[in-house]
């Protein structure tokens, strides 16, 4: 379970985040939305730890992010809104074991999660392929599988779909709907409901760095359009 | 990532398969006979052996001029520079032969090096490096090459999509200062952008100073190439 309790976080003086107290527990698909700038990314990077909040605290199954930075970007994968950001290597293979790698696991346990990773999100038998070659929605998923090789129990996605084609969202739409099937707990940090109002077990708005509704998508689509959010 | 000289090529040629370290040692020798065999035989045979690679390797030679665009203009700029002169006769014939022999030894180290980059993953090099430096200094090394080979293509790619943005919108038209300014700005603004978000990008998957290197082997082959680069460098010695 990802708790936060009352985080705070300034950029210059300027709040992004204003006492925010969120929990996603085991297996929720959760989607974060909110209008531009109103702390979406600032806060899930706080999950495992990339941002240091000013005040709060974020715990990863019950230990503070910051006692063990290792355990929770273990627990908490990261898929970044451009994918790109985030490639480190030439081929899709290496590219998927570059965490796994950095766990130090023996190779034949690095094959297997890189195997399992690309199965996951449909680019099995891809491994030689240069990371440049992909379209935009496999790079999507691959960015996705980065992630999945180390074993994450709670994954977050930023604007994933972004970008993306139809046919590109539908396909990353399935594999998170696939991978929260399987356990995972999943948070999509949106702007635009359309895409994953149906997948969301809970949606949580922000604005102006405060939790302006938290619910299931019945309880809170009548508010979205004053919050800012498109609706379905 | 981007489609540069700069970066990895998947492929399955005798120069893919060979050890990472076979090729560091292949490129020491290159370097070392390009810039230290006096012998009129040494451009020839350092030519040779680069352009062998590069065809074993399958390398393609557009791709190399285009990853090492600047510093081939550089050379040409430079035994340009060397073999004018501001009076009579305006050519100085010695100078520019001179420069031109540096110029083609500097171009053969590239393109060595554009063999390697292109045949040999970065987690290749990376243990390579660290297996041969020992300790920490091997760690820090191998570690810091890793970063300038993954950086460099993305941020090459940055300075050509802001080249791009820039003719797009006529840019192209300005005094070639002027453009210069403009892409060394805006390649600069994203240098920093782009050298956060890799940080960011490396933390969020736990980058670590030894990581699990590939598996490696040193083969048959490898042996025979590192003996036959050993015997070419015994022989220049001698010679």
């Amino acid at each position: 379970m990802i708790a936060v309790r009352d985080l705070v976080k300034a950029y210059d003086g300027v709040p992004a985040l204003d006492g925010v107290s969120l929990t996603v527990p085991d297996g929720e698909f959760v989607v974060l939305a909110g209008p531009n700038g109103s702390g979406k990314t600032t806060l899930v990077r706080q999950f495992n730890g990339l941002l240091e909040p000013d005040a709060g605290d974020v715990l990863v199954n019950g230990t503070p992010v910051q006692d063990d930075l290792v355990a929770a970007r273990t627990a908490v994968g990261m898929v970044f809104q451009h994918p790109r950001d985030q490639f480190v290597a030439a081929t899709v293979r290496e590219e998927v074991a570059f965490g796994p790698r950095n766990l130090g696991l023996p190779n034949d346990e690095i094959d297997a999660r890189v195997a399992d990773a690309l199965d996951a999100v449909g680019l099995d038998g891809r491994g030689e392929d240069r990371v440049a070659a992909l379209s935009g929605g496999e790079q999507e998923r691959l960015a996705i599988a980065g992630a999945l090789a180390m074993r994450p129990a709670h994954l977050v996605l930023d604007e994933p779909f972004t970008g993306l084609d139809a046919p590109a969202q539908a396909a990353v739409r399935d594999r998170l709907a696939a991978l929260n099937a399987a356990g995972t707990s999943v948070v999509v940090v949106t702007h635009d409901l359309r895409d994953v109002a149906d997948l969301a077990d809970r949606v949580v708005v922000l604005r102006d760095g405060t939790i302006a509704a938290d619910g299931d998508y019945e309880s809170v689509h009548e508010r979205l359009p004053d919050l800012g959010v498109r609706q379905p | 990532m981007t489609d540069l000289g700069l970066s990895y090529v998947p492929g399955d040629t005798v120069v893919h398969r060979l050890d990472a370290r076979t090729k560091l040692l292949a490129q020491f020798v290159v370097a070392l006979l390009a810039f230290t065999w006096s012998d009129s035989l040494a451009l020839p045979v350092v030519w040779a052996v680069v352009l062998g690679a590069m065809a074993l390797a399958r390398v393609q030679p557009r791709s190399v001029l285009t990853g090492y665009a600047l510093p081939f203009v550089l050379l040409a700029i430079a035994t340009l520079t060397r073999a004018l002169a501001l009076g009579p006769p305006w050519v100085d014939v010695d100078a520019g032969l001179a420069a031109t022999l540096h110029s083609l030894r500097v171009a053969a180290i590239l393109l060595a090096s554009a063999v390697y980059v292109q045949t040999t993953p970065v987690s290749e090099t990376q243990a390579a490096i660290s297996r041969l430096v020992p300790g920490k200094p091997g760690q820090f090394l191998a570690a810091g090459t890793s970063f300038v080979l993954r950086f460099l293509p993305v941020l090459l790619a940055d300075l050509q999509s802001a080249r791009a943005a820039q003719q797009a919108r006529l840019g192209d038209q300005r005094r070639l200062h002027e453009r210069m300014q403009t892409v060394a700005l805006a390649g600069l603004n994203r240098t920093f952008e782009r050298a956060d978000r890799f940080s960011l990008a490396l933390k969020a998957r736990c980058f670590a100073w030894n990581p699990t290197p590939p598996r490696m082997s040193f083969t048959r082959a490898d042996w025979f190439v590192s003996l036959g680069f050993a015997g070419l460098l015994a022989a220049a010695t001698l010679a």
